[in-house]
């Protein structure tokens, strides 16, 4: 009955309604203001409103204990693709005019998952087949949630994707023997997608201030390019290699634009100060490399020295398994550079937060910012750490001691197996396929590749 | 191998072109009079109201008169309808009727996907449905047997396929049977893959880009037209043009959202770019109830409902199986499997879930939403079954009816013309001999247009012959041609309970045709076989058994449709 009576609740709960709740007594890590002990917080309608010792709970508050735990911010990931229907419009090398807000999937059980490690903000981004994928979507982990215009981050700058190096040079110059099949002609892809958005958008001013009389035609791709040169969207960038991300600066400052964040960006130590001072920032793994040629020259000790080059970097998942465990991946920073609890927190709350524009709102415990936490049973970079609550806007969407079996929001009727493991596990017992498994397996090698390919092509 | 006898019959054909709309004109069956007296039947005028021993007067396709004491005039057919229930024919709100599948074919190789042709790219606003409706096609006489008088038909396609018309499920062309053309544009949430726009979210970018261009390309046109000195001349382009009059709302769009992420799309993007939205297919569409019901948005919910296990039974048969499977099976194991509190749990929620789907209209017509319903993906067959089960869940009869017969009619703006029975409209109506939601009803005449089609009662099974009795042996056939008549054996046989079927034709002794897409049913057998006519030609037999005899039709191309009929004359045997 508890169970129904959570779920019931989720799913009621709407964000409309911001939620008051006071966190007793807890070991705040407020990441920019230092770490207070036996410190309460003080959440209305959503958003954090005093943080002090003994503040006195009003009656329409709900309150949470704790006592000997650590409450921290929000984990934020700037790198993901949970909640999502479409990941690659793998068509073109440049798809500046899809947007995956289009596919958001508020009924994603992984939103849920995600929330059980703490995250209460992702990045939900276009993949990396084109050299300008889609434009991005900043989501809320509100979970419960039926319409996926209450995931997105009322306030969010717009963000959009792009990518260089082995991704869409193996799509497009590979599989379709078009431009770009080296990384040189990925930069001139760059190039010529900014100098047509620069026409284009000349053309519209043209004829708004009356020096034109017929409209010219409208191209969603070119508009949306025309904004990021006019500084409205900010790019992310999936990169690996040093050349190739100076490359994308040295593009960047032709044409005049100056907000990016690298994602992955293995090679970043080797660039550092180079990209400081552009003013770029950083978004990486902590030791995840060598899945391509283009990923190994890398190092652990990646987000430690771009740190201490001065470069705003966070760590990402780009995983529906990583993002329930960010805060060990930023642990380990710890173990390879010598970065403070501070820092290293940084990493996965306040950094990401910069990243994506939404500094402001999340990414520290402070007065005025959303009330987005996360409650750990442990240190939350202690290998022993365990998440025990998760709050968005206020709002419990986990807690470990209220957490059921079966959390799918949407159960098709005509599903037969109880969970993913039955559905794979029927699968493999399969007994009348096993002799014809050799003659398949070419088969289904080529459809497991196109799977990956369109929802995960994207690291 | 040579076909001599199907080169003769198609020759025969070409031959007699220009004199076949004389012979079908005397063929027709109008010609036994267009004028119909219904005696003494319920009348649902319309949702709620039944007037009893009524008289309807069907005259030169229109009802000509409802009244309990009128007299047949002496040129009318008499059909007798003691405790029979006259409806208004229903109508389909948006399908693919009448309109076959297209071959699937290879996807092309382009050499820049991201740039393909309009209509390899699924945008084809410009096509009309009228270009592929066939109202010889299969789902049209169907349809018509369900009930069905008006289908809005979509062409089929991808993201932008065409421009739906509302036809008469008549057996004429479509041309003739139009009875509103050009009702609106569809939407769907599909596309080539490997193609741009490959996914929705391409899909949705496109889509916009369409659609702000028509509406410049309009505003420009008329621009032009008003004074063209100094202006561009517009670009012709049969894509915006014909997305126009969406942009200015006087052309809805069917927008095909089927599960809930869709119903969102439809309504954000009708609230970005201001089209007149009509949600089609809907099957999950209560979550955003108060936002359809605020907006005025007009409905049309999907009849293809998920089915419904009997639960008693699916216990029982895992267990059956499990135990069948090991016959030493523990019943520690069994216990196992009855007693597993995720799977209790997960079926508490996968009813809970199908309860939703099913309740969809009744909470719809709690919350006084107009809703039509539509038909892309249910078989005729089980439409009054899955309305059955809507009622079992808490719809009205009344609003049921409603939906298949006076929301439709306003939603597609026929209601002047169609979907209740009064005196004026179309006669346009169904007759059953007990009413129509009962579960033992049957439809026993559609009249369409004016034009009646009357359907036997199933024979029930009890002194069914055995099927080998009923389909196998050697048959002869007749076929008449105008003016020439062909004549053949045709051998029925089964073999490990697959039929086969050859066909040899008199004029050329030795050679046989072997039938394809051979189908069964309980009295009737359809299939085809491919005549090589230079290029192939298929030719379409439709057969009706009864005892030792057969009658039907055998339809050549495009060339027309010719009677067949035959006797049993022996077992099997080849020749």
């Amino acid at each position: 009955m508890n169970r129904i009576i959570f779920i019931l609740i989720l799913c009621t709960s709407t964000l409309a309604i911001g939620q008051n709740v006071l966190i007793k007594n807890g070991t705040v890590l407020t990441v920019t203001k230092g770490t207070l002990a036996e410190t309460d917080v003080l959440i209305t309608n959503g958003k954090i409103a005093q943080i002090a010792k003994n503040i006195k709970k009003e009656a329409n508050y709900n309150e949470i204990d704790a006592t000997g735990l650590y409450v921290m911010p929000g984990i934020i990931d700037a790198h993901s693709h949970i909640a999502l229907d479409v990941v690659n419009e793998a068509t073109s090398p440049v798809t500046a005019e899809v947007n995956v807000g289009d596919a958001l999937n508020p009924l994603d059980v992984s939103i849920y998952r995600a929330l059980a490690g703490g995250v209460t903000i992702s990045h939900a981004m276009h993949g990396s087949a084109n050299a300008i994928g889609g434009q991005c979507e900043t989501i809320k982990h509100r979970f419960g949630e039926i319409n996926p215009d209450n995931l997105r981050m009322q306030g969010a700058p717009r963000t959009i994707k792009f990518a260089l190096g082995e991704n869409p040079i193996r799509t497009h110059g590979e599989g379709s023997k078009i431009v770009p099949n080296t990384r040189m002609g990925v930069e001139q892809i760059f190039r010529n997608a900014f100098s047509e958005a620069k026409i284009y958008a000349k053309e519209w001013d043209d004829y708004k201030n009356g020096l034109r009389k017929s409209s010219p035609e409208y191209n969603l791709r070119h508009e949306t390019i025309s904004d990021i040169l006019k500084g409205n969207i900010l790019i992310h960038c999936h990169s690996y290699r040093a050349d190739e991300i100076l490359m994308l600066m040295r593009v960047l400052k032709d044409f005049g634009v100056s907000k990016v964040c690298f994602q992955h960006v293995n090679e970043g130590f080797k660039v550092a100060p180079e990209l400081a001072a552009f003013g770029a920032s950083a978004s990486v793994f902590s030791d995840w490399w060598a899945y391509k040629f283009e990923v190994y020259y890398s190092t652990a000790y990646n987000a430690a020295i771009l740190t201490r080059n001065g470069v705003v970097t966070s760590i990402n998942s780009d995983s529906d398994e990583l993002i329930r465990h960010l805060y060990h991946e930023a642990a380990k920073t710890q173990r390879y550079g010598d970065l403070s609890d501070d820092e290293a927190l940084a990493l996965i709350t306040i950094n990401p937060a910069k990243q994506l524009g939404i500094e402001k709102m999340a990414g520290s415990i402070e007065v005025g910012k959303d009330g987005d936490i996360a409650i750990f049973k442990g240190h939350p970079l202690s290998v022993y750490a365990i998440p025990q609550m998760t709050l968005v806007d206020g709002a419990i969407k986990f807690d470990i001691n209220k957490d059921p079996d079966d959390m799918r929001l949407d159960i098709n009727p005509s599903e037969k197996f109880s969970s993913f493991y039955e559905t794979d596990k029927s699968q493999e017992n399969n007994g009348c396929l096993q002799d014809v498994s050799e003659m398949l397996m070419q088969e289904s090698y080529a459809k497991y590749l196109r799977f990956r390919y369109s929802k995960n092509h994207s690291h | 191998m040579v076909k001599f006898y199907f080169r003769a019959l198609v020759g025969i054909i070409f031959l007699l072109t220009p004199e076949r709309s004389f012979l079908q004109n005397s063929d027709a069956p109008k010609s036994l009079g267009n004028t119909y007296f219904i005696k003494n039947c319920f009348v649902v005028q319309k949702p709620g109201i039944v007037l009893s021993g009524q008289n309807v007067l069907i005259k030169d396709g229109f009802i000509s008169d409802i009244c309990p004491s009128s007299k047949p005039p002496f040129d009318a057919q008499i059909i007798q309808a003691d405790s029979m229930y006259v409806y208004a024919g229903f109508i389909d709100g948006f399908s693919n009727i009448g309109i076959s599948k297209p071959e699937s074919k290879d996807r092309p190789k382009l050499p820049d996907p991201g740039n393909p042709p309009n209509d390899l790219a699924g945008i084809t606003p410009q096509n009309s449905s009228l270009d592929s409706y066939k109202s010889s096609d299969k789902s049209v006489s169907d349809m018509r047997s369900a009930g069905f008088v008006i289908s809005n038909v979509a062409p089929r396609g991808l993201m932008l396929p065409g421009q739906c018309n509302l036809i008469l499920l008549g057996d004429e062309s479509a041309d003739k049977l139009l009875l509103k053309a050009k009702t609106g544009q569809t939407f769907q949430l599909e596309s080539n893959r490997g193609i741009y726009p490959a996914t929705i979210i391409g899909v949705m970018a496109k889509f916009r880009e369409i659609y702000k261009n028509a509406s410049i390309a309009g505003n420009h046109e008329a621009k032009y037209i008003a004074n063209p000195s100094g202006l561009m001349r517009p670009d012709f382009s049969r894509e915006l043009m014909a997305m126009y009059p969406v942009t200015t709302q006087k052309m809805p769009l069917f927008f095909v959202t089927q599960k809930t992420k869709d119903v969102h799309k439809a309504l954000s993007l009708k609230e970005e770019l201001g089209f007149d939205l009509i949600l089609t297919e809907v099957k999950q569409g209560w979550h955003y109830i108060d936002k359809i019901k605020k907006t005025n948005t007009r409905v049309l919910l999907s009849l293809d409902l998920p089915e419904i296990e009997k639960k008693k039974a699916k216990s029982e048969t895992a267990k059956d199986s499990l135990s069948t499977k090991k016959d030493s099976v523990s019943t520690k194991e069994l216990e196992k499997v009855e007693k597993n509190p995720e799977k209790e749990a997960f079926d508490v929620k996968k009813e809970q879930s199908t309860k939703e789907y099913l309740s969809q209209a009744a909470l719809f017509e709690k919350q006084g939403i107009l809703f039509g319903f539509s038909f892309l993906n249910v078989k005729p067959s089980d439409i009054k079954n899955n309305i059955r089960t809507l009622i079992e869940n808490g719809l009205s009869e009344d609003a049921a009816l409603a939906a298949l017969t006076t929301n439709p009619a306003q939603i597609l703006g026929i209601n002047n013309v169609s979907g209740t029975v009064e005196k004026g409209k179309i006669a346009n109506l169904i007759i059953t001999d007990k009413p129509y939601f009962n579960e033992k009803s049957a439809v026993k005449y559609t009249f369409v247009d004016g034009r009646k089609y009357e359907y036997q009662e199933k024979k029930k099974q009890e002194n069914k012959p055995t099927e080998a009795g009923k389909f196998i042996g050697t048959w002869t056939y007749t076929v008449e041609v105008p003016g020439s008549v062909q004549k053949g054996k045709m051998v029925i046989t089964k073999s490990a309970g697959e039929y086969m079927i050859k066909v040899f034709d008199n004029s050329s002794p030795g050679e046989e045709d072997v039938a394809n897409n051979i189908s069964v049913n309980e009295n009737s057998v359809t299939f085809n076989i491919i005549a090589d006519m230079g290029q192939p030609v298929k030719v379409d037999f439709d057969l009706k058994f009864a005892e030792k005899a057969y009658s039907g039709s055998v339809s050549v191309g495009e060339f027309g449709t010719f009677p067949i009929k035959g006797e049993y004359e022996s077992e099997p045997k080849l020749f």
